[in-house]
């Protein structure tokens, strides 16, 4: 037995009970019913329509509300499937899409099935919920956000956004790993998309090429291990898959991992690097950051709160396969935990705002994963949950700022936005937001971290992931905060972006700007700014909206805590799923009435925060922790602060030597990667393409040639010439006849 | 007596037609002498319903008929939109500036009666129980297009080429003809139902299978396979594009009904050494297909990719299409019940159809494109450069030329793909390992041309200098559109058609009469019987 | 099988061999005649093509009435009709006439009469009958 089996099988020993004792059996599957089906269906409708408008030349928002209006009645449908749910599960088949079978060479009938089925249980629900709704919400944010570009371009935009709630919609719903990896694709399409939208703009292109081709690495990881989970199990259809890791449940337990095949441990080692690529996670994780340079409300939906998301559902959904392998959850647990790290103290270090916030995406997902590492589905669940709302309110704020400030996003060349005119309901956003990330007390973002912490100490040989988590929420609550303290607060003074001239070229006319007539004069206190020409301006209504609905969201979704235990709400949606079994282990803990089942759940097993209940003392130690990391910030960002360019935070940094460089410069691993990867492969890229052209199209020539020539060789025949063309056909005639006559005696 | 006359039904209608059409078309008023297009399309597609409706045949294939008769029909509609305007165009313009209308100048009665005696031709084919009759209905179907090509321009291009054809026409009818003559002293008779339970009983002798040799190499002509293809390239493009259409699609169909038609008195259960089971045609007939099958398709290509004409590239590759089709019907019908996949015969009766339709389009494009000659005339396009940048200039021409093009290309997932893809497995059921691997290299060579047609229609800008104009005949871009409709239609929902050529493909035993038009379950695989061996009885040696 | 047929069916071709004979015995016969027995003349006139007839220099495509044609055609259907109704009204009286085959005969002899009559109107529109 290894150290590997020795930590999973007492992670699971711990988690299950003493062996023998199985997980709930998962609810039998019902059929759904038929309007499951309009879910994804309505986006995809949304998208034609936009097509259609974009062909019509139709130069009104008119795509847009289409747009909010599908995805809106979208949305009453998830909510009403969450109502018909009840605990259970159920599949809704919209039509039969691969169904093949046949006998295979050792006399076995297989079969392939994969219908456009959708598999709806809680996890779904869960999902769903918040991504449609979350869509809705940044549709008609974006409505106004991209209004500058009405005409082709606004189509094109939501064209592909309704594509990616589809696409979403169909990897969340599908009931089987093909339609999961379909919709994988296609968010991946529609990323890239929108990473690209302004491709004229090189670095645009550039992010969506490296978007695109860091998740083919992951994808690559996740079709092996659709091949291989098909190669073991005769399936694709989650039914089966799930059902199928059961028996090897006790095994795990006990340790034996040897009594496991090695092809069952292998299929989520793959699955998960499938995960880490579209997740970004270390090592697949710096395409995130780049992809920023898609408009603001993608960053918010797709690269914040649902694409990247999609990694922590993959594995939630296929929790059972991840258990049974010796390997995988550890390996989850460190990749998050260390993602976590590395990308927090990158973002401490950088003065773009929304890069900021993406290296905060970067590491919150890296929590999630530490969080299923640990064993704690639930709350991995509910931090992608609370997360979502949090994080999409805090990159819709900046958005709102990069769009009123002509797309500054410096946090040195904005100050005391928050004090300007129009700009309180996007501070207060920006503040709530704050809060949640950087886990402040009885914020949504402070309960679901908090599980996720508890249970890094709680787990058997976990512990340094919960001290490194706990050091990581230390150093988010700084970072966060520094983007508030320097941007919303102070000093009043802004230089705008660089996009001056497409912002007065589009115009007055906007209803942006007539409507609020808002003249935010950004000649704000003393301080003068250096484009004399230009007026910030304020959000509109549809921002504010969005804004203010995303803020109540997400202070309320803590509440969701509370309903009820372990976990609250989230936690009976994951209890009730794929991802539940086994019974989490903080039942025990939580003096909750499930825990009898468990009452002799080995405490032997359970971990402890430096001699204490994990449970109960981490609300205390992460409360302390976010704090600190706020208090900090305070005082080297936002006390004595005279400009906005320099804060007391510039006294400090000669002091830790090369540490701020190297982490502003993101510690140089694209630059590795550049070096490591991308340079050798293009050397040998270059000598294939001498190859290619020399050998490869010389061969296709060659064959292209000979055509030809037996053509050219051919056309005297076809003289045209009467007499030529009855001889020949006769004589044709008569080689025929030999031909016959010679292989008749020849006895072919 | 009376039963073989309602299965000729549509040939009746057709024929009367025919007589209406030529008197109408000598009317001196221009509008009723004008509605002979349009009484001959109504008259086919009367004919195409009867025959979808009316009563399997009496020969060996009896499904064969009512399909078969269906698609001549259904697909002359097309043709005969597509030929509006070919002839009297200078005449009408005459009367009607003034002048007095001459019956003698004006040629529309002659030629709407010879498409439609040359397509009755061809749906007497597929009525055909003997060899007499086959003979006649072939030539029948022949005859008049040699007057179609003639007439189909004023030039002399046209006059040579009517020529031409005539008199190779009449070389490949004696072949056949002295092979229909040695098939009769072999077995003496020409009812196909009394031949084929002969070889069933007898086996084949050498003088019927000399006969059968003969005949198959004689009907290539009119499928245009090798070494019978001579004439196609000079005909084809001396002809007016419509009647070039016509071409190839009338006599090929007419062709390849024949063929099978004959094949099926040998029928396919001659075991060789090559396949294990017994379906396979004697050896020899075997050898002979191959080889016509394999020098057609290659032949074909290899001269359609030299070409600079679009229509000698579209005259030479309806060659090679006909190479294609060859394979099909070495594989036979195969096992009963193995699909459409296995069915050659289906795959053939298919393809036709298919080729039917994509060819309507392809020609269609050209056919609605003129150029002001010289003196000022109308003159048909020739040539590559008057295609460039269609798809923006005439978008329904263009997008018809591409999607025609690709389709007959077998670009995936088009009508032209779903046809020739049972003629590979087909082919590979069938143990043609070899012959598959050329019609696949074939397949490739012919994507050189066809794309040219797409990339110069869809990639290119229109050349400088005066565009082709629009022909000023809205019925032509009609054919076009509907073929177009049609081809992606079929490509998508192709089943009802692939499961009517299956049920067309059945090959009935000699003997057994009154076989309802779809296979029995009654029928197994292993009722089949050693065809050598004379005391098995004739029951069914093929199902479908 | 093939051996029989051909000892058989050989002696049936005999009278074809027998015309055959016959013909190429006349043509050789008429040939290898004048040779020997007609007129030996050289020189002159005797030189050209066609020594008695039409002076062969000059345009070859001359033009003559077209209606030659035309008539040579309509001869043609009213020959082919009698040589149809011929046999027909021979074999007609005796079908029973009670018999459903006397009804078909009647009927096939009439389409054929009406294709004749469909022939006739078609040239009678053509201007086949207008001798102007």
């Amino acid at each position: 037995m290894t150290i590997a089996s020795d930590i999973m099988g007492s992670i699971l020993h711990g988690a299950l009970g003493a062996p023998g004792a199985s997980g709930a059996a998962l609810p039998a599957i019902e059929a759904g019913p038929w309007w499951v089906s309009l879910i994804p269906a309505l986006p995809l409708l949304a998208c034609i329509l936009c097509g259609v408008s974009a062909a019509m030349r139709i130069k009104s928002k008119l795509p847009a509300w289409i747009t909010v209006g599908c995805l809106g009645v979208s949305f009453a449908l998830t909510a009403a499937m969450f109502q018909q749910l009840a605990g259970g599960r159920s599949v809704t088949i919209a039509w039969e899409w691969i169904n093949v079978a046949w006998t295979d060479s050792g006399g076995h009938e297989r079969s392939l099935i994969a219908n456009f089925g959708f598999y709806v249980d809680s996890l779904t629900c869960l999902w769903m919920l918040f991504v449609t709704g979350l869509a809705t919400l940044i549709a008609l944010y974006a409505s106004e956000y991209m209004s500058h570009d009405v005409g082709t371009g606004y189509c094109r935009f939501f064209a592909a956004f309704g594509l990616f709630v589809f696409s979403m919609a169909c990897l969340v719903m599908g009931d089987n790993l093909i339609l999961l990896y379909l919709g994988w694709e296609g968010v991946g399409l529609c990323s890239y998309l929108l990473i690209g939208y302004f491709y004229k703009k090189p670095s645009a292109v550039a992010a969506a090429k490296k978007a695109f081709i860091m998740n083919r690495i992951g994808d690559l990881g996740l079709a092996l291990g659709i091949f291989l989970a098909f190669v073991q199990f005769g399936s694709v259809e989650y039914k089966v898959i799930l059902e199928a890791a059961q028996p090897w449940l006790a095994a795990a337990q006990a340790g034996h991992f040897d009594e496991i095949p090695a092809t069952v441990q292998l299929i989520p080692i793959l699955l998960m690097i499938g995960a880490f690529g579209k997740s970004a996670q270390l090592p697949l994780y710096v395409w995130l950051p780049d992809a920023m340079e898609g408009p603001t409300p993608v960053s918010a939906l797709i690269h914040a709160a649902t694409m990247v998301t999609a990694g922590v559902y993959l594995i939630a959904r296929t929790y059972p396969l991840f258990l049974v392998s010796e390997y995988a959850l550890p390996i989850v647990a460190w990749v998050g935990a260390l993602t976590a790290l590395v990308a927090a103290t990158i973002g401490m270090a950088q003065f773009d705002i929304k890069r900021i916030m993406a290296y905060s995406t970067v590491s919150q997902l890296g929590y999630m994963f530490a969080g299923l590492g640990v064993l704690t589905s639930t709350g991995a669940a509910f931090h992608v949950f609370t997360h979502a709302f949090f994080k999409a309110s805090l990159f819709l704020s900046c958005g709102a700022v990069m769009h009123g400030f002509a797309g500054q996003l410096d946090l040195r060349k904005l100050s005391g936005v928050g004090f300007m005119k129009g700009w309180q309901f996007v501070a207060i956003a920006m503040l709530v937001g704050c809060l949640n990330l950087a886990g402040f007390p009885f914020t949504a973002g402070y309960f679901s971290k908090d599980m996720i912490l508890a249970e890094a100490f709680v787990t058997p040989h976990m512990a340094p992931i919960g001290w490194i988590l706990l050091l990581t929420a230390g150093l988010t609550a700084y970072y966060t905060f520094r983007v508030f303290f320097r941007v919303f607060v102070g000093p009043k003074y802004y230089e705008p972006g660089d996009e001056v001239h497409a912002h007065s070229d589009h115009g007055h006319g906007d209803h942006g700007h007539g409507e609020h007539g808002h003249d935010a004069h950004g000649h704000a206190g003393d301080h003068g700014h250096a484009a004399g020409e230009f007026h910030p301006h304020a959000p509109g209504w549809a921002i504010n909206f969005v804004l203010l609905t995303l803020t109540v969201l997400s202070v309320g979704a803590a509440g969701l805590y509370f309903l009820g235990d372990h976990g609250g709400w989230v936690g009976k949606m994951v209890h009730a799923s794929s991802a539940n079994y086994p019974p989490i282990v903080d039942l025990a803990a939580h003096s909750g009435e499930a825990a009898d089942a468990h009452a002799h759940a080995d405490h032997g097993a359970h971990g402890s925060f430096l001699g204490m209940d994990p449970h109960k003392v981490m609300y205390y130690v992460s409360g302390i922790v976010g704090f600190v990391g706020i208090a900090i910030a305070f005082a080297l960002h936002y006390v004595g602060r005279k400009t906005a360019a320099t804060a007391n935070a510039d006294k400090l940094v000669p002091l830790l030597g090369p540490i701020p460089k190297l982490a502003q410069g993101k510690w140089f691993v694209d630059e590795v990667y550049d070096l490591l990867i991308v340079k050798p492969l293009h050397l040998i890229s270059i000598v294939f393409a001498y190859i290619d052209k020399l050998l490869v199209d010389g061969l296709v020539n060659a064959f292209g040639w000979v055509p030809r020539g037996v053509g050219s060789g051919l056309r005297p025949l076809q003289s045209g010439n009467l007499h030529s063309y009855a001889v020949q056909m006769a004589g044709g005639v008569a080689v025929l006849l030999l031909i016959v006559f010679l292989a008749s005696i020849a006895g072919l | 007596m009376s039963e073989k006359l309602a299965l000729l039904v549509p040939e009746i209608i057709v024929f009367l037609t025919t007589c209406i059409v030529m008197v109408v078309g000598l009317s001196p008023n221009l509008a009723v002498r004008r509605s002979c297009g349009l009484l001959s399309a109504s008259g086919l597609f009367i004919a195409a319903i009867l025959a979808i409706n009316g009563p399997a045949g009496d020969g060996l294939l009896p499904g064969l008929t009512p399909y078969i008769k269906a698609v001549i029909a259904l697909i002359g509609v097309l043709l005969v939109m597509l030929v509006a305007g070919t002839v009297d165009r200078e005449e009408d313009a005459r009367v009607s500036r003034g002048g007095v209308f001459n019956a003698l100048r004006t040629n529309r009665a002659e030629f709407y009666s010879f498409i439609l005696f040359s397509l009755t031709g061809a749906m007497l084919c597929a009525s055909a129980s003997d060899l007499i009759w086959l003979f006649l209905a072939l030539e029948l179907t022949s005859l008049p297009t040699y007057v179609l090509v003639t007439m189909s321009t004023r030039g002399t291009r046209s006059q040579e080429a009517g020529v031409k054809y005539f008199f190779l026409g009449a070389l490949g009818a004696a072949v056949f003809l002295y092979g229909f003559a040695l098939i009769y002293g072999g077995t003496g008779s020409t009812k196909f139902v009394d031949i084929a339970s002969i070889i069933a009983q007898q086996g084949i002798n050498q003088i019927t299978l000399a006969g059968m040799i003969l005949a198959i190499i004689g009907v290539s002509f009119k499928i245009a396979a090798v070494p019978m293809h001579f004439y196609t390239a000079d005909v084809y493009q001396g002809a007016a594009s419509p009647v070039t259409a016509f071409l190839a699609f009338v006599p090929k169909t007419a062709g390849f009904v024949s063929l099978i038609l004959l094949l099926a008195l040998v029928g396919w259960d001659h075991g060789t050494d090559k396949v294990s089971v017994g379906h396979t045609l004697p050896s020899q007939l075997r050898l002979l297909l191959w080889v016509m099958a394999a020098l057609t398709m290659t032949i074909g290509n290899v001269l359609a990719v030299v070409q600079s004409s679009p229509k000698r590239v579209l005259a030479y590759s309806s060659i090679a299409h006909s190479g294609y089709m060859l394979v099909g019907l070495i594989a036979g019908p195969g096992d009963y019940g193995a699909g459409f996949a296995h069915n050659g015969i289906a795959a053939v009766l298919f393809y036709l159809a298919a080729y039917g339709l994509m060819n309507v389009g392809a020609f269609a494009a050209l056919a609605g494109l003129e150029r002001r000659g010289r003196d000022g005339r109308p003159v048909e396009i020739d040539s590559f450069d008057d295609l460039r940048g269609l798809c923006a200039g005439r978008p329904l021409l263009g997008w018809t030329l591409v999607v025609c093009s690709l389709s007959l290309l077998g670009l995936p997932p088009l009508l032209g793909f779903f046809s020739k893809l049972p003629l590979f497995t087909s082919g590979i059921a069938s143990g043609e390992i070899v012959l598959v691997i050329v019609m696949g290299i074939n397949s490739a060579i012919a994507a050189f041309y066809y794309l040219r047609f797409a990339a110069v229609a869809m990639l290119e800008d229109p050349s400088d200098g005066p565009k082709p104009l629009a022909a000023p005949f809205p019925a032509r871009a009609m054919s076009g559109l509907v073929a177009l409709v049609l081809v992606i239609s079929l490509s998508f929902f192709g089943d009802a058609l692939m499961k009517a050529s299956r049920n067309a493909a059945v090959v009935e035993g000699s003997g057994v009469r009154a076989v309802p038009a779809s296979p029995s379950p009654g029928h197994k695989a292993g009722d089949r019987h050693d065809a050598a061996s004379p005391a098995a009885a004739p029951a069914q040696r093929v199902g479908a | 099988m093939p051996s029989t047929l051909a000892a058989v069916e050989l002696n049936s071709y005999l009278p074809i061999f027998i015309i055959l004979l016959m013909a190429v015995t006349f043509a050789v016969a008429n040939v290898a005649g004048s040779l020997l027995i007609g007129p030996q003349r050289k020189g002159g006139n005797k030189g050209i093509a066609y020594e008695s007839g039409m002076n062969p220099v000059g345009t070859a495509r001359k033009r003559f009435n077209v209606r030659f044609y035309l008539i040579a055609m309509v001869f043609l259907v009213f020959d082919v009709e009698i040589i149809f109704l011929y046999p027909w009204a021979a074999t007609f009286p005796n079908i029973d006439p009670g018999s459903p085959d006397s009804l078909v005969w009647l009927g096939r002899i009439l389409f054929f009469l009406f294709t004749t009559v469909v022939a006739y109107v078609y040239g009678f529109r053509k201007g086949v009958f207008r001798f102007d």
